[in-house]
């Protein structure tokens, strides 16, 4: 069934995972772990309504309270602010940069603009104590209308940022095309729908935090966070502060998953950040708790497609017009706007001969956007939706209908409507792949048994083509910088991260295996800024594509040095010599060997041994920037369920997925990812969704409201591989985020399957028992 | 989400509690499982001066039989019943009601006591303790007097308790030969809160329902008892039309889970699927 | 505030005394007195099970126990079941075989609950241990690696199709 590469002696193995033993015996070194002398910690005061005037703030009794240290507000610490934007997004339009940032202050001052807006930090002996403190905090706010929900905003009636002309943050209307006009006009056959996903969030397990050590006499910060990207952390807390970014060193050990929302520093840790500044005298800690979780970490998905396309009779593709409504919330991380490259990867694994795209991204009285493992997905959940309703209304298989439009080998390379060009992907053959694996005829036959006896089943397809390891600005490259010591073993320090993507196993693989070494001589450091380079952090799907490809680099690098050193040792010529398992012999010749345990005291020690004019010492650097913007990978998604009929309960029988990601460094993690992401994307079809009231109060802020999936609701997920490589160096395509974006479009897809024939048409996530039944009984009324 | 500051106390005695009770009034609350408390105290939902622990109070741990019914202590674990055999052979109803609540670590530590106490209209036990016509023993500073479960679930998370009172005991009356039990419910997830949940018994003589019970959950304020119901289920009517007699008369509200109108309309199903199965379970 | 009072606590097998506040919740004392730091906090309301310890032999939510409550019993945490010789216990080194875990924040709670479930019950049906995972919350694995872990340890059989990891 798989089509795969032959491995090499560790890249493409299952290899286990080096940080396990550590995390499994709960030694693992997350942020709440810190513990320092001396150490105090922060509470927030937060509003508790979703827009209104502050009218007055009493702090004086929390200051009294015993164990408190210090009560600041907004007025305390947003004038401190030196400056407040992200690296990857750039500065705001006023200090000469492009974008549109919401207003940005650590902590509100003025008004409230949503439930969960952080209006005075303390900082206490506990937490305990300081949420104490934090209950005699008297706020008084003269409450105004919320604006809720993504088309109430676009109207105006209230301005959520009274800073800004509107609520429409950024609007790119759907190009004007005389002649795609026209073909729409003449086209057979044009079909409109409306599809709106649910507002979810990306719930690490484990919540955000910080410990911000500013001493006032050193004149430097330590700052140790749950983040994916030291190095943007730390620019931001300089630019915050007014510190030289070489006077802050930010530590990520174990972070514990982010999904996108620990990349950008927001509002309550830059609040944590100046109060650590101001305070200077102790290091201070804060742990969010799972309620400011749900209710203040950045929210995704809160999004409106409207799709138009125009199709032959036989279902083949003649265009489409598609227009993203985003909820950017109040204070989006970044700009929050996701429509542009949503828009421009909307054509996905198909061939379109137009795509027109727009969209609005629209500031309410809710908590800010952020990314969501893959923040432009919503162009695969309305396409592969999309897809289906145009097939049932032209009376065509869904499969059938992507076979005439997939991209095939024959294609390549292949430019997309929107200019993106895809040179290796593999579109028709995972589809295929998954159907196969599925077993369609046979799956097609149990359907029709089961409805016999009114039974509900029903299968779903999803196609796609990732983005992956983007690649412009500073997203470009990322670098190695790799040491082999004196007794022969190496340490690479990257910009990477770990939280959880495996790469403490998969980078010594890629070492390991392009060095020649033992993989367990090999240690990856990472997340920290002392020690590694400045890059993007991980995130976007990257990492294995670009820290890889920087990885690899670095180690052909440094064992050019050793075969040169190693060469002028044995009188041979470099080309004569290969490597193995750490010693450099010459081929046919075994017995003339040298270990690199000898090698490297010499590079380091015995300077006259080495060849003339080289360098001492075995120390390289390499940092690697892709071909293009985009390493495309692309997957198949096929999904089927059961519905009970009576209670329009939803339940997954089998999901499988077919997987072109390129080289693979280690199936295992390559699986792993896969699930992780999959059993995402089925809780925010099935499960999960943030409900905001219409007066703008969050009513999903604990476990028991806001519903992750668990271990029985989810079925056994079985992966096929197909692996054609990447024009990137290593052969690698990002993949991280995949399947969290098809598995949406391919449940709802099994579902309107099930339900069709009934009349039920579905466009609308959440789609619990609820609003199934619900459908259902609409269907049977009409 | 900590707690704020109280005063720990863990009596050994009823009366302990009782006097400790008296003493602090409604700035006093009883611990038990701590598995619905202690969110709420960690919340700052609530907060109460004093905590009056029950896990250490002599006489409230114990599972006994006898004439006729089935004394569950207070604070006995939802698991240690659970895993009963005395439980399992004389309610059985309560044995099948025990493994919905939550998950095997919540019953762990949550007590039977104090699932009934807490009187959360979508739980499980107090249904089954409505279905049964359990008798719930409190004790107070007058002593102890029995409140049938009839009269126990005022409204929601309030009982007949008394402020000074605790509840002390469940009495679950034990059914004859010839019965079948059942309790189906619908979740979101494994181990939620019912959306709507269903608990039936039935007994049977010469292949006619003797005897029924039936209990609902998730779908009013308090637990309710489905009587119109038990009596069409005694008059002969067929497991649909139970569940249409049950669901006919339910008025629950919307939630973010599920609109009041579906959880009337399923009320309607998941009342059959009891029927059925606590009959086929009765041997009809 | 309400006095500090002492409390004594057996953890894994050794006697602490520890002066807290009767509100500090035994996650907290765990965590911030005794610097048993593998005890996760995921929710502190029940339902994420990432503070999973075992009391008198039974698995329950560190988060929902006051340490003054527990003076006499008998604590076991995530640091507590594993065997401290380096080795890994079975349900532990399943996880590692299994790819059980992925940022690892998760993991103590499902290493302590598993390892207290499969000694209390060594053979488990496929639906038993996906009801008795359905306590923990992960994130990042869609619980595929966790289920096959629980499953090679109850001996029951792990679909042909994962990819299981390999020593190096
Ligand atoms: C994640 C999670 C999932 C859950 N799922 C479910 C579920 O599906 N179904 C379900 O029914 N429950 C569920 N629960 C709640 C659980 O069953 C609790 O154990 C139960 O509601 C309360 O019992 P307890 O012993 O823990 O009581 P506590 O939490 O200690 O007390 C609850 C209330 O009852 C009072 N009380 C307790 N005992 C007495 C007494 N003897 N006399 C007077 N008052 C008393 C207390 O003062 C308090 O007000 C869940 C809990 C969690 C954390
Ligand atoms: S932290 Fe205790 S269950 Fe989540
Ligand atoms: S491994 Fe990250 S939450 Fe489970």
């Amino acid at each position: 069934m798989n089509t795969r590469l032959t491995a090499g002696r560790y890249v493409g193995q299952a290899v286990k995972r080096i940080e396990d033993p550590r995390l499994l015996a709960g030694r693992g070194r997350y942020v709440d772990d810190v513990q320092l002398p001396n150490m105090l910690h922060v509470a927030f005061v937060r509003s508790n309504v979703a827009r209104g005037n502050i009218v007055s703030i009493d702090t004086s009794e929390a200051k009294a309270l015993p164990g408190v240290h210090a009560v600041y507000t907004g007025d305390d610490l947003n004038p401190r602010v030196q400056q407040f934007w992200h690296t990857m997004i750039g500065p705001p339009i006023e200090m000469g940069g492009q974008t549109h940032y919401a207003p940005l202050k650590p902590l509100a001052q003025g008004d409230v603009r949503f439930v969960g807006d952080p209006i005075a930090i303390i900082i206490a002996d506990n937490r305990y104590i300081a949420e104490d403190a934090a209950d005699l905090v008297q706020v008084e706010i003269d409450p105004l209308p919320a604006v809720v929900g993504i088309l109430n905003g676009a109207r105006d009636d209230a301005l959520v940022h009274k800073e800004k002309p509107s609520n429409i943050s950024d609007t790119m209307p759907i190009p004007e095309v005389p002649e795609v006009e026209a073909l729409f006009a003449t086209a057979p056959h044009v079909f409109t729908r409306r599809f709106h996903q649910a507002r979810a969030t990306n719930v690490p397990m484990e919540p955000r935090g910080i410990v911000v050590h500013y001493d006032r006499y050193a004149g430097d910060m330590q700052i140790w966070a749950a983040t994916q990207s030291v190095s943007e952390w730390r620019s931001s807390a300089a630019r915050l502060t007014g510190l030289g970014e070489n006077r802050v060193r930010v530590i990520a050990n174990d972070v514990g998953g982010g999904f996108g929302q620990k990349m950008m520093v927001t509002r309550d840790e830059a609040a944590v950040i100046m109060a650590g500044h101001l305070f200077g005298e102790a290091p201070i800690k804060w742990t969010e708790d799972r309620r400011e979780n749900l209710m203040t970490a950045n929210q995704a998905r809160e999004e409106i497609f409207d799709v138009t396309m125009a199709v032959t009779d036989d279902g083949t593709l003649m265009g489409a017009k598609v227009f993203f409504w985003e909820d950017i919330g109040s204070y989006p991380a970044g700009a929050g706007a996701g429509a542009g490259l949503a828009g421009g990867v909307f054509p996905g694994p198909y061939k379109f001969p137009v795509v027109l795209p727009g969209g609005s991204a629209v500031f309410t009285n809710t908590v800010g956007k952020a990314a969501y493992r893959g923040p432009w997905m919503g162009e695969t959940v309305a396409r592969e939706q999309m897809m289906d309703h145009v097939a049932y209304e032209l009376g065509i298989d869904p499969i059938e209908i992507r076979r005439k439009n997939v991209i095939k080998a024959e294609d390549l390379p292949y430019t997309t409507c929107t200019t993106m060009v895809y040179e290796s992907v593999t579109p028709s053959e995972t589809m295929e792949q998954a159907l196969e694996m599925l077993d369609v005829d046979a799956f097609r036959a149990m359907q029709a048994e089961a409805r016999k006896e009114g039974r509900l089943l029903g299968m779903g397809l999803a196609v796609y083509i990732e983005p992956s390891a983007i690649a412009f600005g500073i997203l470009s490259s990322d670098q190695a910088i790799m040491r082999m010591d004196n007794t022969g073993k190496v340490i690479v320090a990257m910009s990477t991260g770990n939280h959880g993507h495996s790469l403490e196993t998969t980078i010594p693989q890629v070492v390991a295996e392009h060095l020649g070494c033992d993989i367990n001589d090999v240690v990856l450091v990472q997340g920290d800024t002392d020690s590694s380079p400045m890059g993007p952090g991980t995130g976007g799907s990257r990492s294995a594509v670009i820290a890889g490809g920087a990885a690899q680099t670095a180690s052909l690098r440094l064992k050019d040095k050793i075969l040169q050193i190693a060469a002028h040792m044995l009188e041979a010529s470099p080309e004569d010599l290969e490597v193995n398992n750490s010693v450099v012999s010459v081929k046919g010749t075994p017995a003339k060997a040298l270990p690199f345990a000898m090698i490297a005291p010499i590079a380091y020690q015995m300077p006259e041994m080495l060849p003339p004019g080289m360098e001492m010492g075995l120390e390289v650097t390499a940092r690697y920037q892709p071909p293009g913007p985009f390493t495309w990978s692309n997957a198949a998604h096929v999904c089927t369920v059961e519905i009970d009929a009576e209670t329009g309960h939803t339940k997954i029988l089998r999901y499988i997925v077919s997987e072109d990601c390129g080289r693979m460094i280690n199936p295992m993690v390559v699986e792993g990812q896969i699930a992780g992401g999959v059993v995402q994307g089925i809780g925010g079809v099935l499960f999960e969704h943030l409900v905001y009231d219409d007066e703008g109060n969050p009513l999903t802020t604990t476990f028991l409201d806001y519903l992750l999936p668990t271990a029985p609701e989810v079925p056994d997920i079985e992966i096929g591989h197909i692996e054609t490589l990447s024009p990137t160096l290593g052969g690698y395509k990002g993949m991280g985020e995949g399947g969290a974006i098809v598995a949406p479009p391919a449940v709802a897809n099994a579902i309107h399957d099930a339900l069709r024939h009934l009349g039920v048409h579905p466009t609308d996530f959440p789609l619990g028992p609820s609003q199934v039944l619900a459908l259902m009984n609409e269907a049977a009324q009409a | 989400m900590k707690p704020s500051s109280f005063n720990y106390h863990a009596p050994a005695s009823v009366n302990d509690v009782t006097a400790l009770l008296a003493e602090h009034g409604d700035d006093a609350k009883v611990l038990a499982g701590g598995q619905s408390l202690v969110p709420m105290l960690s919340l700052r939902l609530a907060a109460f001066e004093h905590l009056i622990d029950l896990n250490k109070v002599e006489g409230l741990a114990g599972i006994t039989r006898s004439n006729g019914t089935l004394r569950v202590g207070a604070v006995v674990r939802q698991a240690v019943a659970e895993h009963s055999a005395d439980v399992a052979t004389s309610v059985p109803m309560l044995a099948k009601a025990l493994p919905h609540i939550g998950h095997f670590q919540i019953r762990n530590r949550g007590t039977v006591g104090g699932s009934i106490a807490h009187a959360d209209p979508a739980s499980e036990l107090p249904a089954v303790a409505l279905a049964l016509d359990a008798t719930i023993e409190a004790a107070g500073p007058g002593g102890t007097r029995q409140i049938a479960a009839a009269d126990f679930f005022v409204s929601t998370w309030q009982t007949a308790l008394d402020e000074g009172e605790i509840l002390t005991a469940v009495e679950f009356p034990v059914w004859g030969p010839g019965s079948g039990f059942a309790v189906e419910e619908l979740t979101r997830r494994h181990g939620d809160f019912a959306l709507v949940g269903a608990a039936a018994g039935v007994q049977l003589s010469g292949g006619k329902v003797t005897k029924a019970a039936l209990g609902l959950f998730g779908l009013g304020p308090t637990p309710l008892r489905a009587a119109e119901a038990e009596a069409a289920l005694l008059a002969g009517a067929d497991a649909a039309e139970v569940g249409r007699v049950a669901a006919s008369g339910l008025n629950p509200l919307d939630d973010i889970h599920a609109s009041g109108a579906y959880r009337k309309q399923v009320a309607a199903v998941i009342v059959r699927r009891a029927v059925q199965a606590a009959m086929q379970e009765a041997g009809a | 505030m309400s006095d500090e009072v002492i409390v004594k606590l057996n953890v894994n097998g050794r006697d602490h005394k520890v002066m807290v506040e009767a509100r500090k919740l035994l996650s907290d004392v765990l965590r911030d007195d005794l610097h048993l730091t593998g005890t996760h906090v995921g929710c502190e309301h029940g339902a994420c099970g990432a503070c999973t310890v075992i009391v008198d032999g039974a698995a329950v939510r560190a988060c929902l126990l006051f340490a003054v409550q527990l003076e006499g019993s008998q604590i076991v945490t995530v640091e507590g079941v594993t065997p401290g010789d380096g080795t890994l216990n079975p349900f532990q080194q399943a996880m590692q075989d299994c790819h059980g875990l992925q940022c690892g924040f998760c993991t103590p709670g499902f290493v302590v609950s598993m390892t207290n479930y499969l000694d209390n019950n060594p053979n488990p049906t496929d639906d038993d241990l996906k009801i008795a995972l359905s306590g923990n919350l992960c994130r990042c694995t869609g619980y595929r690696g966790i289920i096959n872990a629980a499953r090679t340890v109850a001996g029951l059989p792990v679909p042909a199709n994962a990819a299981d990891g390999s020593d190096h």
